[in-house]
């Protein structure tokens, strides 16, 4: 399987280290029902047969976290994004100006 | 003060030089190395100043440049490294690190990388079919031009590759502790060619 | 010497006739020719009988002429270099090949296992699953060794391989799966445009079928066609060809494995030179043109030597020069029939008869006939007679006549298989043509197409024509202009073909799959037992799972299985084809990576001199750590161990310890990152200080320990386990990334930027102030336990001193740029001997951490809870931080968990043991009573006997209980005294001496 890098373009498998699942984001620790919320972000999974948003490291690269949708059926890589730049977005942050405009 | 400085190890120090026909294997020494970390928001900013003060930018991602002065890698997301000879005319030294944390306060991280590296160029008509052997991205010219760095693995081992001319050159760059390993790959990969000219 | 009657032809064939070759084959001395496959060779020299089968042991000759094969497998070389199973149809001939026939004893002629045959009522389908049921007991003793005797896979060589193999990724826009007539025009079509094309083939000469037949190509014959083609693609710069090559399977993003048999063909690999090579091709576009696999048709004795595809025997006879017979009968259901007689005529061998099970032969094939004089039969033959070589066949015609014919080989075809293995490897479903009564392929994976005969088209003009446009298609898929396209013109052919699968009515064994000895009485007993689908025929004969993947087998089972259960073939199915297409030897995948290369060494700063001294080096994860520093006189580890141990808690030592993990952290948002990954509170950590901290995962367990120490108002430089390193960086880098993207912190890994070393000691601090520039004060009221600072040492040598301590002795730990690592060592080894002192390893350092009731890598497991190891009150109640919520689970809190306590053995000359199990002094040894386990061990100097580490339920109420520590994978059982997990110094004096 090879994976497109934002960063780095198409690399083989054997560059990343897979973590899991990233539909699922870190409750608020201060929420009255955090046990139960906690719960669900470690262990509760939907194991999707089909598109699923992963996260995966980019380990001999350029160490950037990246968010890869893959359909579990055939391996096809539908989308691969930088974590921070998902992460930023869901948490209503403007995107980071990380490269230069050169 | 107590007696002279501590005699200098270089990393390939313990590696017998590998010499095959096609192929100039050379370690790289004496360079001075730091990694620069651009802050949030702030890369455009550091770019402006690294380039009023050494007259290139920071390259984009996959790209390396040079000047008399640096020679600057991207290495990562807003990550960079910054290249050059630790020895100068005069006898003077220079320590990236000192010389480039005062430059970029507040704009950037600056760490000391000298001595976490090892460097070698591999170069000449053959360096492509060895570095094949190991190396699993394309690093034909067209896929990889002149000025193009990559990280990626040798051998199983983090390098940083990146094309110095059309010899072709390319400069690896691993971690320090694994420079034997990688002398005994690239040995391995080049035994083929020991006793047979190039095309 | 050459024994047998020479069958080789007089002339013609691909070999070189120049260039003799000597071979043996079962220690009989005979001669080929270069250019030969062993197999053609032996043809060559008569020899018949090449084989036993696996299960009956049946004769067995050559049946076909590629990597089909399903019978000629033979152990090539001697010695280091024996290889089993190989087809002697693919193996190259070379001077001086040994081959032994394999899967016999005590010869090939006569083989007392035969007598499996005769008892072959009980070797049917399911036979391991009927048979080796009871007593349980006797399935290792007796069962399996007997099986493994008698079902030939030939001997593996007992010594290891002596060649060396290599592992090469290869890019391209273009790949060519196979270089037959399709293979070579879609390559050259590629090619012209400029795009990047790579070319494989199983054989040494580029051609596929087209070696094999008589043909003209653009006026010029098949042979000469294929070496024009060969030398155009040569001359490309953008091409690379790669004959000897089998790519083997088909894997997701356009990538391929395929493996190069480098030095296959000669005795020795020249110096240098691998033996193999495995290619990890990474293909814009792919074209499969593998062409097709000849089927045999099933009838009694099938297997019989002379037995042989038509297909081959036109191979033999038109690449290799040999005739594979004398006498023919050819038994065919297609046209094909047509070219072989020809051949054969041509070649001058007779034709006994055409028998053709179609009840009108076609006109032209007729015709031929009668013009060749060869008596054309409609009808099947049922079954032939010779039991090491087939002597006569007997025919029921159309009209049911029966008719026995002398000849000793027979010529079958039963249609051909496109070789569609490389469209199904990612799932594909064939399709089933009934034109060509064959599989064709289904839906492609992205990127692939298909040309040729692997597509179904068995004419060699639309080879050609399709293999051209798939060419040129593929480049400009990939941006490259291939026209104009330039398509070679052949005469015409036929191809028609009458699906007919199974002679039924003999009474002899007709087999189905060769190699794994499957007949079509086992395919209907499987039936009759109920295993219809596909994949539990398969599983319960074991039809189709050789080596061989049952390429000549396959279509026939299914043909027979669907005449059983009245379903036409596509409704019975296919079952998967799998990588690799055809044997791949382990040495190809592991390439380098073996031995002393099976994975790549990290080396310290320490490692030159600790080679010098004979020191221990012990493997951690990659890197290679001193363990201890053997010196004359000492008698085991043990006193080694004793010694360093000894001089560091009276004098000084010095260890390694550059292999922790080291990561830099700048940025306004440091301190808040650090807060979140550590449970321990670190905002109140001054510049200059340094903190012990843990790292516990999102479940609650603890991941890491290590320590935090401040180097300016943003700038944090933190240590790892040696273990941990990777996984906590990355840990990190999910953290600043993905959980808290909004902060403004910057990470650099400076593992390998620093050669670091512990001095340890009640001499520590007089070694270093010798070492530490004089300007810099680093007595205890200026620098105390757990200070930290950026300094110079040995004449302005840009260091870091920290104040830490793993054996809880006074201790440093000293940071030198690493190409002074090496330097400082040997300064620091010096100056320790001037006072008494030693270096010493991660033995004596794991000896002193027990010592201390420090917590290392087996208490850190994954499964351990702060509490669990008496750090629970480290824990900050001020802040959130990773691990905290879940680590509040009621499991995690449970005051019965097994929590760290200290154990002493109450006889003191007992030796204990990590893993012990602890059960209550007069319990029962029961998994039910099970308390905890002794998670470390070792003998400790200063006490002058064993202690261990242990997590023990309610460990710390109850100090002054005996307990059971029971071992039974050492049988062990010892009385162990519960104590405070710190053996010494519990004040901590000493480290703030």
């Amino acid at each position: 399987m090879r994976l497109a890098c934002p960063c780095c373009g198409e690399r083989s498998l054997d560059e990343f280290t897979f973590l899991g699942d990233a539909s699922v984001t870190r409750p608020d620790p201060s929420a009255d029902d955090a046990a139960g919320a906690f719960h669900a972000y470690a262990y509760l999974r939907r194991n999707a047969a089909g598109p699923s948003d992963e996260l995966w490291f980019h380990n001999t690269g350029c160490h950037a976290w990246l968010v890869v949708t893959r359909d579990t059926r055939t391996h096809e890589i539908l989308g691969v994004r930088l974590a921070q730049d998902v992460a930023l977005a869901r948490t209503g942050n403007r995107k980071d100006v990380r490269e230069t405009s050169a | 003060m107590p007696e002279a400085m501590l005699i200098e190890t270089t990393p390939f120090a313990r590696n017998k030089p590998i010499a095959v026909p096609g192929l100039v294997v050379a370690y790289r020494d004496g360079v001075t190395v730091a990694s620069i970390a651009a802050y949030r928001e702030k890369a455009v900013a550091l770019s402006d100043l690294i380039e009023a003060t050494y007259g290139v930018a920071l390259p984009a991602p996959g790209r390396r440049v040079s000047s008399n002065a640096i020679t600057l890698q991207w290495s990562g997301p807003g990550q960079w490294l910054a290249i050059a000879e630790r020895g100068q005319r005069g006898g003077a030294v220079r320590d990236l690190e000192a010389e480039l944390k005062p430059i970029v306060a507040g704009l950037a991280a600056v760490v000391d990388q000298s001595d976490a590296r090892g460097i070698v160029a591999i170069s000449g008509t053959r360096a492509l079919n060895v570095l094949a052997k190991g190396v699993p991205i394309d690093l034909h010219e067209r896929a990889f031009a002149t000025g193009d760095v990559a990280n990626t693995h040798a051998s199983h081992i983090a390098i940083t590759i990146a094309r110095l001319d059309d010899t072709p050159t390319f400069e690896l760059t691993m971690y320090r502790s694994y420079a034997t390993s990688f002398t005994d790959w690239l040995r391995s990969a080049t035994a083929e060619f020991v006793h047979t000219q190039p095309r | 010497m050459s024994r047998g009657t020479s069958y080789r032809l007089a002339n013609g064939g691909a070999i070189d006739r120049s260039r003799p070759l000597s071979f043996s084959f079962d220690g009989h001395d005979y001669t080929g020719f270069a250019g030969d496959t062993l197999a053609s060779a032996l043809l060559a020299n008569g020899v018949r009988l090449v084989a036993r089968s696996f299960k009956y042991h049946r004769p067995r000759g050559i049946l076909s002429a590629g990597s089909e094969e399903p019978n000629a497998l033979v152990e090539l070389r001697a010695g280091a270099r024996r290889e089993p199973n190989t087809r002697a149809t693919t193996a190259e001939l070379y001077d001086g090949l040994d081959a032994l026939s394999q899967n016999r004893w005590p010869s090939l002629a006569f083989d007392i296992l035969a007598v499996n045959s005769l008892a072959s009522p009980i070797f049917v389908a399911g036979f391991y699953y009927k048979t080796f049921m009871w007593p349980a007991a006797f399935w290792e003793k007796l069962y399996e060794p007997m099986i493994r005797r008698a079902a030939g896979l030939g001997r593996a060589a007992d010594a290891p391989d002596p060649d060396t193999y290599e592992k090469v990724t290869a890019f391209c826009d273009v790949l060519v799966v196979g270089g037959g007539p399709a293979g070579l025009t879609a390559a050259r079509a590629a090619a012209r445009s400029g795009a990047r094309v790579v070319l494989a083939d199983e054989s040494f000469a580029l051609g596929g079928r087209l070696l094999a037949e008589r043909r003209t190509i653009d006026q010029m014959s098949g042979v000469e066609w294929c070496s024009s083609m060969t030398n155009e693609l040569a001359a490309y710069d953008n091409v690379r060809l790669l004959p000897r090559t089998t790519v083997f399977g088909a894997y997701d993003s356009g990538t391929y494995g395929a493996v190069e048999r480098v030095s296959d063909h000669v005795a020795v690999p020249p110096d240098g030179t691998p033996r193999q090579r495995l290619w990890r091709i990474v293909a814009k576009r792919t074209i499969v043109t593998a062409g097709a696999t000849e089927r045999p048709i099933v009838f009694g004795n099938n297997d019989r030597p002379g037995v042989m595809l038509a297909g081959a025997v036109r191979t033999y006879i038109n690449r290799f020069g040999v005739a594979p017979g004398r006498r023919t009968v050819v038994f065919a259901n297609n046209d094909d029939g047509c070219a072989t007689i020809a051949d054969l005529a041509a070649a001058g061998i007779d034709v006994a008869a055409l028998v053709d099970t179609r009840s009108a032969t076609p006109r032209h094939i007729a015709d031929l006939a009668a013009r060749l004089g060869v008596r054309a039969i409609n009808g099947v033959i049922t079954d032939v007679e010779g039991r090491h070589g087939v002597k006569r066949a007997r025919i029921r015609t159309t009209d049911g006549a029966s008719l026995v014919v002398d000849c000793d080989l027979v010529a079958v075809s039963g249609g051909w298989n496109p070789n569609i293995q490389m469209t199904t490897h990612l799932n594909g479903k064939p399709r089933w043509n009934d034109a060509i009564s064959a599989f064709t392929p289904g839906d492609l994976p992205k990127g692939m197409s298909v040309a040729g005969a692997a597509a179904g088209e068995f004419s060699l003009t639309a080879c050609l024509a399709q293999g051209t446009r798939a060419g040129a298609a593929a480049a400009a898929a990939t941006g490259f202009d291939a026209e104009p396209i330039d398509v070679p013109t052949t005469g015409d052919e036929h191809v028609a073909i009458s699906a007919f699968w199974h002679v039924e009515g003999s009474r002899h064994k007709a087999l189905v799959d060769f190699q794994n000895d499957v007949t079509a009485a086992d395919v209907a007993l499987a039936e009759r037992e109920g295993f219809r689908s596909v994949e539990h025929l398969k599983r319960y004969t074991t039809l189709g799972m050789a080596t061989d993947q049952g390429r000549t087998a396959n279509v026939n089972a299914l043909a027979i299985l669907a005449k059983l259960t009245g379903k036409s073939i596509p409704e019975t199915g296919m079952t998967t084809a799998r990588p690799p297409f055809t044997p791949v030897a382990l040495g190809a995948f592991a390439g380098h990576h073996r031995g002393h290369d099976f994975k790549p060494s990290r080396l310290p700063p320490s490692y030159d001199w600790t080679r010098e001294q004979g020191g221990i080096l012990v493997e951690t994860g990659l890197w290679m750590r001193p363990a201890y520093f053997p010196r004359a006189g000492e008698r085991d580890w043990l006193d080694t161990v004793k010694r360093e141990v000894e001089t560091v808690r009276r004098k000084v030592g010095i260890c390694d310890v550059s292999t922790l993990g080291k990561i830099d952290v700048q940025g306004p948002d440091s301190i808040a990152l650090i807060e979140r990954l550590y449970m321990n509170g670190m905002t109140t950590l001054k510049v200059g200080r340094a903190r012990y901290g843990v790292m516990l995962r999102e479940d609650g367990m603890v991941m890491d320990d290590g320590t935090v120490a401040r180097l300016g108002e943003h700038h944090y430089f933190i240590t790892t386990t040696t273990a941990n390193a990777a996984k906590v960086y990355q840990h990190m880098q999910l953290a600043r990334q993905w959980l808290w993207p909004e902060l403004d912190v910057e990470l650099a890994s400076a593992t390998e930027q620093w050669a670091q070393y512990a001095v340890a000691g009640p001499r520590s601090r007089d070694l270093l102030s010798s070492i530490v520039d004089p300007v810099f004060d680093i007595r205890d009221a200026t620098f105390p336990y757990l200070a930290a600072a950026e300094l110079t040492c040995c004449g302005g040598v840009k260091a870091r001193l920290y104040r830490l301590s793993f054996s809880g002795e006074l201790a440093y730990e000293i940071a030198v740029p690493a190409r002074y690592g090496d330097a400082l060592w040997r300064r620091l080894v010096d100056d320790a001997h001037a006072l008494g002192g030693c270096a010493y390893g991660s033995e004596a350092l794991g000896v002193m951490r027990i010592e201390k009731g420090h917590v290392s890598g087996p208490e850190l497991n994954g499964t351990t809870t702060p509490s669990d190891i008496g750090l629970g009150s480290m824990a900050s109640k001020k802040k959130d931080y990773i691990g905290r919520v879940l680590g509040g689970r009621l499991g995690l809190t449970d005051a019965e968990r097994p929590t760290l306590v200290g154990f002493k053995p109450l006889d003191r000359a007992k030796r204990l043991r990590a893993g012990a199990h602890f059960i209550a002094r007069n319990a029962e040894a029961t998994a039910a009573n099970d308390e905890g386990y002794m998670t470390s061990a070792a003998f400790s100097p200063s006490l002058g006997h064993w202690i261990g580490l242990g997590l023990l339920r309610r460990g710390p109420q109850r100090l002054g209980e005996v307990v059971r520590a029971f071992d039974p994978l050492r049988n062990e059982d010892n009385l162990v005294e519960v104590v405070s997990p710190v053996f010494i110094d519990p004040e901590g004096a000493r480290l703030r001496a």
